[in-house]
């Protein structure tokens, strides 16, 4: 019942951002070639900060494995991942929506509780889906440009950028909860995503913990080792405000 | 059922409306002894009452002698005797009225007046708490 | 346990910020009456609606529905699948088309009557395929009154449910409230600025005002005991001081006097005679006029 309504009010959002996101991951396979020829270029670019982060990017990009993490994980998912995220997390079932079909739904034989966790339950998965379908492009299609990707690879990814999102997620819901209209939380959540990421830039590559670094997976690119200490962290903080935000919603007077 | 039309804003209990138009359907002869009224469901939802009120009407009537409500059959009238012992109660009271009201016009009261003067009447001779069986 | 009311408040109150909407009011709703509720706009009526149901929480004092407390999230749930609730917005959603919200609505309802739902989409002409924003306002509140008279409510809750609605749209749906309440045990609360709807149909009232009970009690005992007399005198009308119970308003023009009084007009009249008036004269009084007089009188 719940579910069937939470699909019916996210359904756009979530086939553009699917969409969207799998574009992308297509069309990255398919720059790679152009991207290739480009790379030795870029060792007669100057010094300087911007020139040393250039001829970073080049290496990696050496490989295509290098290739895919640096464009997709790193950059486009990520980018395009967080806002998708936070849309999600926004509208719906919440205060923020339309007052009148609030009371309706509020009038209804079910809890509070019952409500959210339809909501938020859609929403991840939703999420999960969003993380996993791009991820699986790059097993599907690199052979198309005789390039290989493994399966294992794309599920690792896959899931570091579905708990990663989910913060933002649950960030922006929680926001929801709090703030009146549907535009409100968004903004919010984006500033907090933009300072988080100014933060991560500016502390180089210290902040082993940042979100953006769990969300591209940066550990296990470099590492092969899984990063379960950000992971977990990454689970608790969207633990917490969805916790959070079902008290709050428990709590507001329609 | 074209014979009951109450008019809810006139600040009038709607049954005892009802009461005085059934019994002035009667006594018109527009109901006739033994025939059946309208149940109390279906005269509510055609006159848009509560159907509460339909059936206090209803109650009041058959203690009154004007009906009979018989069970799982309906609302019936009541037979011959006892409607016309109300009719010419009401007969003779209807006499009186008249008599005084062509007295009044006589005198050049106007009709509007007429009717004042029997409401200031009625309310300083009823009984203490105003209910009228 | 079987409670004597199927809605009771006492002295229930709600501050929303700096503002009180309720003020401690108490009501007494008996089952299968229909209780209307007057009151200007913002005196108070939806927010004791939503209290109710559950929807905001009182601020102080005690509501009950069926005996339980809308203020327990367990409790609430219960009170919710036991009444109906129609806002004034008729609020829907728009996106689905009829059918589907009728659907969506029935699955939350074990006991939903799907005698009632073919009946009403008939008698209202209500297109299950229309999607329901391009409904009229009528055809929102035919449907949303089917959508709370399917799910076998004991208990139905509307806020001004014939407003903006043209008159034979509003007797179609008070036709369908009076028919539903003489088949089923149910209890009709709403609200309502149709005083000529709350005339027709109720048998209990209660007028509240700035967030408390002005008046309440059975709409036949109103129109019994109130009174408006009128007193017309040769020159000026005394300022007179009444002291029968229940003079409720006294206004003095000119040469007149008029009273309203809530308790009968027999002791007034007495006192009144001892005035020496010219003409005196009684009428009986509308609800909308004890509404006014209510409402005014608070000023």
């Amino acid at each position: 019942m719940f579910w069937y309504k939470s699909w019916l009010d996210t359904r756009w959002r979530f086939l553009i951002a699917l969409v969207v996101l799998t574009c992308s991951a297509v069309l990255t396979v398919f720059a790679y070639p152009k991207v290739v020829a480009l790379l030795p270029a870029a060792a007669n670019v100057g010094s300087g900060a911007l020139g040393r982060r250039i001829r970073e990017i080049a290496e990696l990009e050496r490989s295509y494995r290098g290739y895919v993490w640096v464009q997709a994980f790193r950059q486009t998912l990520t980018q395009l991942g967080v806002l998708f995220a936070v849309l999600l997390g926004t509208g719906g079932l919440l205060p923020s929506g339309s007052k009148d079909t609030a009371l309706f739904t509020m009038s209804l034989p079910a809890s509070r509780n019952e409500l959210l966790g339809a909501r938020v339950a859609t929403g991840l998965a939703q999420l999960a889906v969003l993380a996993w379908a791009p991820a699986l492009v790059f097993p599907l299609l690199s052979p198309a440009i005789g390039q290989t990707f493994t399966v294992g690879s794309a599920l690792v990814h896959g899931a570091c950028l579905f708990v990663a999102w989910a913060v933002f997620f649950s960030l922006a819901l929680l926001l929801s909860t709090s703030v009146r209209g549907a535009w409100g939380p968004a903004l919010i959540a984006l500033c907090a995503a933009f300072v988080l990421a100014a933060v991560d830039q500016a502390a180089g590559g210290v902040a082993a913990y940042s979100i953006f670094a769990v969300m591209s997976g940066e550990n296990y690119f470099r590492t092969g080792a899984l990063p379960w200490a950000g992971l977990l962290l990454s689970a608790a903080a969207s633990a917490a405000m969805l916790y959070a935000g079902s008290r709050r919603f428990a709590r507001h007077d329609f | 059922m074209l014979l009951l039309r109450p008019s809810p804003s006139s600040g009038v209990p709607i049954y005892l409306q009802l009461i005085e138009q059934v019994k002035h359907a009667i006594d018109t002869g527009a109901l006739r002894p033994g025939e059946q009224l309208p149940g109390i469901r279906p005269l509510a939802e055609e006159l848009v009452i509560n159907p509460n009120t339909v059936a206090r009407a209803y109650r009041e009537l058959e203690h009154d002698g004007v009906i009979e409500l018989r069970h799982g059959a309906g609302a019936f009238v009541s037979p011959q005797a006892r409607a016309k012992k109300l009719t010419d109660r009401l007969r003779a009271g209807q006499a009186t009225v008249a008599a005084a009201v062509e007295r009044l016009r006589a005198r050049g009261v106007t009709d509007a007046e007429i009717r004042r003067l029997f409401e200031a009447e009625l309310a300083g001779l009823s009984r203490v708490g105003g209910h009228r069986g | 346990m079987a409670d004597p009311f199927v809605i009771e408040t006492v002295e229930l109150r709600k501050r929303y910020g700096g503002v009180e909407a309720l003020r401690g009011l108490d009501l007494q709703v008996p089952p299968g009456s229909i209780f209307g509720f007057l009151g200007r706009n913002g005196a108070g009526k939806t927010t004791a609606m939503k209290i109710l149901l559950g929807m905001t929480r009182a601020s102080g004092g005690d509501a009950r529905v069926f005996g339980l407390a809308p203020g327990s999230p367990r409790e609430s749930v219960d009170i919710r699948r036991r009444a109906a609730f129609v806002s004034e917005d008729k609020g829907l959603y728009d996106s689905m088309h009829v059918g589907a919200m009728v659907r969506f609505t029935a699955s939350f309802f074990p006991h939903w009557r799907a005698d009632l739902e073919r009946k009403y989409l008939r008698a209202f002409e209500l297109p299950p395929d229309a999607s329901i924003g391009t409904l009229s306002r009528g055809m929102r509140t035919k449907l949303s009154l089917l959508l709370a008279l399917c799910r076998g409510a004991e208990l139905l809750l509307l806020d001004e449910p014939t407003s903006g609605l043209d008159p034979a749209v509003t007797e179609q749906v008070l036709q369908a409230l009076v028919a539903y309440v003489a088949d089923e045990a149910t209890t009709v609360f709403f609200s309502s600025h149709q005083i000529a709807d709350v005339d027709q149909i109720a048998d209990r009232v209660a007028i509240i005002e700035r967030g408390r009970t002005a008046v309440t009690g059975a709409l036949d005992d109103l129109r019994r005991d109130y009174r408006r007399i009128q007193l017309v005198f040769d020159d000026a009308a005394p300022d007179a001081v009444f002291h029968a119970p229940g003079v409720a308003r006294v206004r003095r023009s000119g040469r007149v006097l008029t009273l309203l009084s809530s308790a009968g007009a027999e002791q007034v009249v007495d006192e009144a005679r001892a005035l020496a008036p010219a003409s005196m004269d009684v009428f009986p009084v509308s609800l909308k006029e004890i509404f006014l007089e209510t409402v005014n009188a608070e000023e």
